[in-house]
């Protein structure tokens, strides 16, 4: 909708040329990012665990597929790049908790915020799942939270440039190694 | 056959269809895989339950108010993709300070001029709460002077359609269809596809609805002729608003009295796009028009994100009071006299609703709180 950012986006610097053809594209993108958002942030949110964490992940990759596919529509695999590209950066964005956590453990402990019991354990129990995740392969963490938010055994293959049958064995090794993760946390 | 690999039994689990038949027949025959596949489908309803995150879930945001932070992100120098920890979210400012237009009348006029209000300041408008504006008469005339509606049309008085010149260019709008009289509250429903509840416990002195009205969806476009300046010129604005609903309410045991008690407004909220100038274009062109009231000026822009807020005009002189229904910030505006108060919120799926009459707020809120 903002075609004027769009021109100036492919314009020169200093230029203000609008070009009707730039216009015409940036409708295109936002086509794409309406089309794409839900399913970028889902993913994004099945890492993360929150919300809003999920839809600053969704901001930062679309933004980056702006200036990669300027013209979603041209390329037959742009819904695949920003799928991967959720996973990818939602991981990025635990595994940098896990650094400031580990900050946090040499400086004095701020207390823990209040709350009903149950809250409490769903969000220590989402807290173990991200801290699992993060401590598998990229490649294993982005198969699973792909297929498991929607993604066919055809998608998966699409988006991470493997085939078919590759999915099946990556998946059931993530599985794995994501069980091992959790009851390893649990003994530790 | 050799036993069936764990990747065949994992898509065994949850695409069987595409597991050859063979291995199938031997997986029913053989304990071994029997057990292998139980583990294995284990470890999948396990990550299932971890990871699966419903399609409908209700954290994924507003998708408009989404794309208006892409645009103005992108419209920051630095188009680096920075990391996400570090990127903080220009969420729309908290509502501070809230107020609403006054009375019946400002409720049901309020929902109407703020597609007006949308269209003057923002290139893409998806406003995710309401928030108010001072408006006094003096400020009213300045505004009608320079669109050339008169301060009656501004509040939402204008024909179905139409168009006026303004300085900078035209002012059109048109409606699909006519204001219409329904029967019911399920006919209003299914002719607006607005997930409206009519209120069921009504205050003491509140009869049955007297009329039950759709507004049609309402389009409006602001053409700017090659006058305007900063970066506006040739630029086109598109503003729609609406289907909504509007029941009245008589007083009860009134016997003939057509005196209305109760008015409830129910609307799409209005969204706005532009086909060139950005958001801050416009209102900084619109803002800076001679004659805009420089205190009104100053309150728009204090609103923060002018994509985000849909301002409500206040009447000098009502009282005004900041709660939430459902969860959204409110607007509550009560009268000098206390006699007649309003309410106005804009619900999580985007529905603006008003709620006001002859009643005190106590009244409207309880009466709020059912619509919403």
């Amino acid at each position: 909708m903002d075609a004027s950012f769009a021109a100036r986006l492919r314009s020169s610097p200093g230029s203000s040329t609008r070009s009707s053809v730039a216009q015409e594209s940036f409708a295109g993108f936002e086509q794409f990012f309406r089309e794409q958002y839900q399913v970028v942030v889902r993913i994004a949110f099945a890492v993360v665990g929150d919300a809003q964490l999920a839809q600053d992940v969704a901001q930062d990759v679309f933004v980056a597929a702006l200036s990669r596919f300027p013209d979603p529509a041209d390329s037959d695999h742009a819904d695949a790049w920003v799928r991967v590209a959720a996973a990818h950066t939602a991981l990025n964005a635990i595994r940098g908790e896990r650094r400031r956590q580990r900050r946090q453990q040499l400086s004095p402990a701020e207390p823990a915020p209040a709350g009903p019991e149950e809250k409490v354990l769903e969000r220590e129990s989402r807290a173990e799942v991200r801290r699992a995740l993060s401590r598998l392969p990229r490649r294993s963490a982005t198969v699973l939270v792909l297929r498991h938010n929607g993604l066919s055994y055809a998608e998966v293959a699409t988006a991470m440039n493997v085939t078919v049958g590759q999915v099946g064995t990556m998946l059931r090794r993530a599985e794995s190694a994501l069980r091992k993760e959790l009851a390893h946390a649990s003994r530790a | 056959m050799h036993h069936v690999p764990s990747p065949v039994l994992r898509r065994l689990a949850d695409d069987p269809l595409a597991v050859p038949d063979r291995a199938r027949r031997h997986v029913d025959g053989c304990s071994r895989c029997q057990a292998q596949r139980g583990k294995v489908a284990g470890d999948a309803a396990l990550a299932s339950h971890l990871l699966s995150v419903p399609s409908d879930f209700g954290g994924a945001g507003d998708v408009d108010l989404e794309w208006i932070m892409l645009n103005e992100r992108l419209r920051q120098p630095d188009l680096a993709t920075p990391p996400v920890t570090a990127h903080r979210r220009h969420l729309p400012l908290p509502v501070t300070r809230i107020s609403v237009g006054a009375g019946t009348a400002a409720v049901a006029a309020v929902i109407a001029a703020g597609v007006g209000a949308a269209a003057a300041l923002t290139t893409v408008f998806a406003p995710t709460h309401v928030a108010p504006v001072r408006v006094s008469n003096s400020d009213l005339q300045a505004i009608s002077s320079i669109t050339g509606l008169s301060p009656g049309e501004l509040s939402g008085g204008v024909s179905p359609s139409g168009s006026v010149p303004l300085r900078f260019g035209v002012l059109s709008w048109t409606t699909a269809g006519q204001l219409r009289q329904v029967s019911s509250v399920a006919q209003a429903r299914a002719l607006t596809h607005l997930a409206y509840a009519a209120p069921q416990a009504l205050p003491s002195g509140v009869g049955s609805p007297s009329s039950i009205e759709v507004l049609p969806r309402v389009s409006a476009t602001i053409s700017f002729g090659p006058s305007a300046s900063g970066g506006v010129a040739g630029s086109t604005l598109e503003i729609t608003a609406g289907p909504g609903i509007v029941v009245q309410y008589g007083a009860s045991g009134s016997g003939g009295s057509s005196l209305t008690t109760l008015v409830t407004v129910s609307m799409r909220r209005p969204l706005a796009s532009s086909t060139g100038a950005t958001a801050s274009e416009l209102e900084n062109f619109l803002l800076s028009q001679p004659g805009t009231p420089s205190g009104l000026a100053e309150q728009l822009k204090l609103l923060g994100n002018p994509g985000t807020v849909l301002p409500i005009p206040v009447p000098a002189g009502a009282s005004e009071q900041q709660l939430t229904i459902g969860g959204s910030p409110a607007v509550l505006v009560t009268d000098r006299t206390g006699a007649a108060s309003g309410v106005i919120w804009e619900s999580r799926d985007g529905i603006v609703h008003g709620v006001g009459g002859l009643l005190d707020s106590g009244d409207v809120l309880r009466v709020a709180r059912q619509v919403g």
